[in-house]
């Protein structure tokens, strides 16, 4: 034990300090001032994060901000609207042109949860709640599209209008899943891709039906 | 003199009492005796839960378009989800959950609880006014699930079965805080003990060779 002398810690030396803990290992920076700050900011913060994944749906680049801070708001909105739009404003009645409301809810809904397990179940890394809010975010430009076609059914509802629609619908539809395929197909196996992207396909040709066989009564 | 020194310290003693009671303003004592410091956070806690259940039951009376209630009540449920989530959670009882996804995409799930009391902490009755909403409120969802489903009003079941998850979550959400707070806790006092003992270890036996030494310096 005389060789262990030379280890001991002498007593001229204080030996202290303090242990602290982090409270998570993955806590960002400002953790003790996110549970203390003003409601506003809150607010604030939440809406700049819904704006900028609107836009980023708009001009879809390959960026992980809708990857990384999901947030199922934008597709509630856009679900709320679009149902809206379909419903036509009449009330519960049997007789008009559009699907109830209660069925577009469900349908992209389920639909969207359908997708994600399908895509989890081939083995793709994104989380469920990212698919979600992606496939729910990229239907901002079919919504766009129906407000264009509601518009146009206000003009008239010929052969001409039809067209217009036809055409607007097939663009939107073509953003929509370009979009969304852009986001989702990273996280994807490279020979599944096409198993992926195939029921994001129907999933937004459904909704795009729906849109240009609306008429209103 | 002496009278001059002996009187002065009293005075000295009693100021420094009148002063070391003076904790902070009045304001802020006023807010330590108040049963309930947020006020407004307590409010919209209940607010929400509580008129969407209204809604749902009272819908009838309030307009005949099912769109409209299910709009309203749809709307309701998620600023409740919102609220409940994050604001009145780390107002009234100091806890926060959240999903984090890092670099590998990997998400993670983080339930964060405050551990320094301020001022400004929560009180029992906010705590206990938090928690009953918390949980009362999912239940009553349910039954209205069962009640929907066994008379047949299947429009509404998207919305009951999307309060029921919305509400869940939040309760879910801050049980896991709650439990996982007091399991932190546990974790550090035991971190705290284990480090102790290498201490005291070294400082053994640093202690014995020295003590060796002077035995054999005396010798």
């Amino acid at each position: 034990f005389a060789g262990l002398a030379d280890v001991s810690i002498s007593e001229e030396i204080p030996v202290e300090g303090q242990i602290t803990v982090p409270v998570g290992s993955h806590s960002p920076d400002e953790d003790g001032s996110t549970l203390d700050e003003p409601v506003r900011e809150t607010i604030m913060r939440d809406l700049k994060a819904v704006g900028k994944k609107f836009v980023h749906v708009l001009y879809p680049r390959k960026s992980s901000t809708l990857l990384r801070d999901w947030d199922l708001w934008g597709p509630l909105v856009l679900c709320v609207s679009l149902a809206l739009m379909l419903q036509g404003g009449s009330a519960d009645s049997k007789d008009d042109g559009g699907p109830q409301f209660a069925e577009v809810f469900v349908i992209i809904w389920f639909g969207a949860v359908v997708i994600t397990l399908n895509s989890k179940l081939l083995g793709g890394t994104i989380s469920f709640f990212q698919s979600l809010c992606v496939l729910g975010y990229c239907v901002l430009p079919l919504t766009v599209g129906m407000l264009v076609c509601r518009l146009v059914l206000l003009a008239g509802s010929g052969t001409i209008s039809f067209i217009i629609r036809l055409l607007v619908v097939l663009a939107m539809f073509a953003w929509s899943t370009l979009a969304s395929t852009a986001f989702l197909a990273d996280s994807q196996p490279p020979n599944r891709k096409a198993l992926v992207v195939y029921p994001i396909f129907l999933f937004y040709f459904v909704i795009s039906w729906m849109i240009l066989t609306f008429t209103p009564q | 003199p002496s009278l001059l020194t002996g009187s002065l310290p009293q005075a000295l003693v009693d100021d420094t009492e009148d002063v070391s009671l003076d904790f902070g303003s009045e304001e802020e004592l006023a807010l330590r005796k108040a049963r309930i410091r947020h006020p407004l956070a307590t409010f919209f806690h209940l607010f929400f839960r509580v008129s969407a259940i209204i809604t749902y039951l009272f819908c009838d009376w309030f307009s005949n378009s099912f769109v409209a209630c299910f709009v309203t009540i749809l709307l309701l449920l998620s600023f409740d989800f919102w609220s409940v989530k994050n604001v009145t959670g780390r107002l009234l009882v100091g806890l926060r959950w959240w999903n984090q996804i890092d670099e590998d995409g990997k998400s993670h799930w983080v339930f964060e609880a405050k551990r320094v009391p301020t001022v400004a902490a929560s009180t029992e009755a906010e705590a206990r006014i938090f928690w009953l909403g918390l949980i009362i409120c999912p239940v009553i969802w349910t039954v209205f699930f069962f009640s929907t489903l066994f008379s047949l009003k299947l429009k509404w079941l998207a919305l009951v079965i999307a309060g029921i998850s919305l509400q869940t979550a939040n309760l879910y959400g801050y049980i896991h805080c709650k439990l996982g707070g007091q399991k932190s806790i546990s974790r550090l006092t035991s971190r705290l003990f284990v480090t102790d003992i290498p201490k005291r270890q070294t400082r053994r036996i640093s202690e014995d060779p020295i003590e060796e030494h002077g035995k054999t310096s005396t010798r």
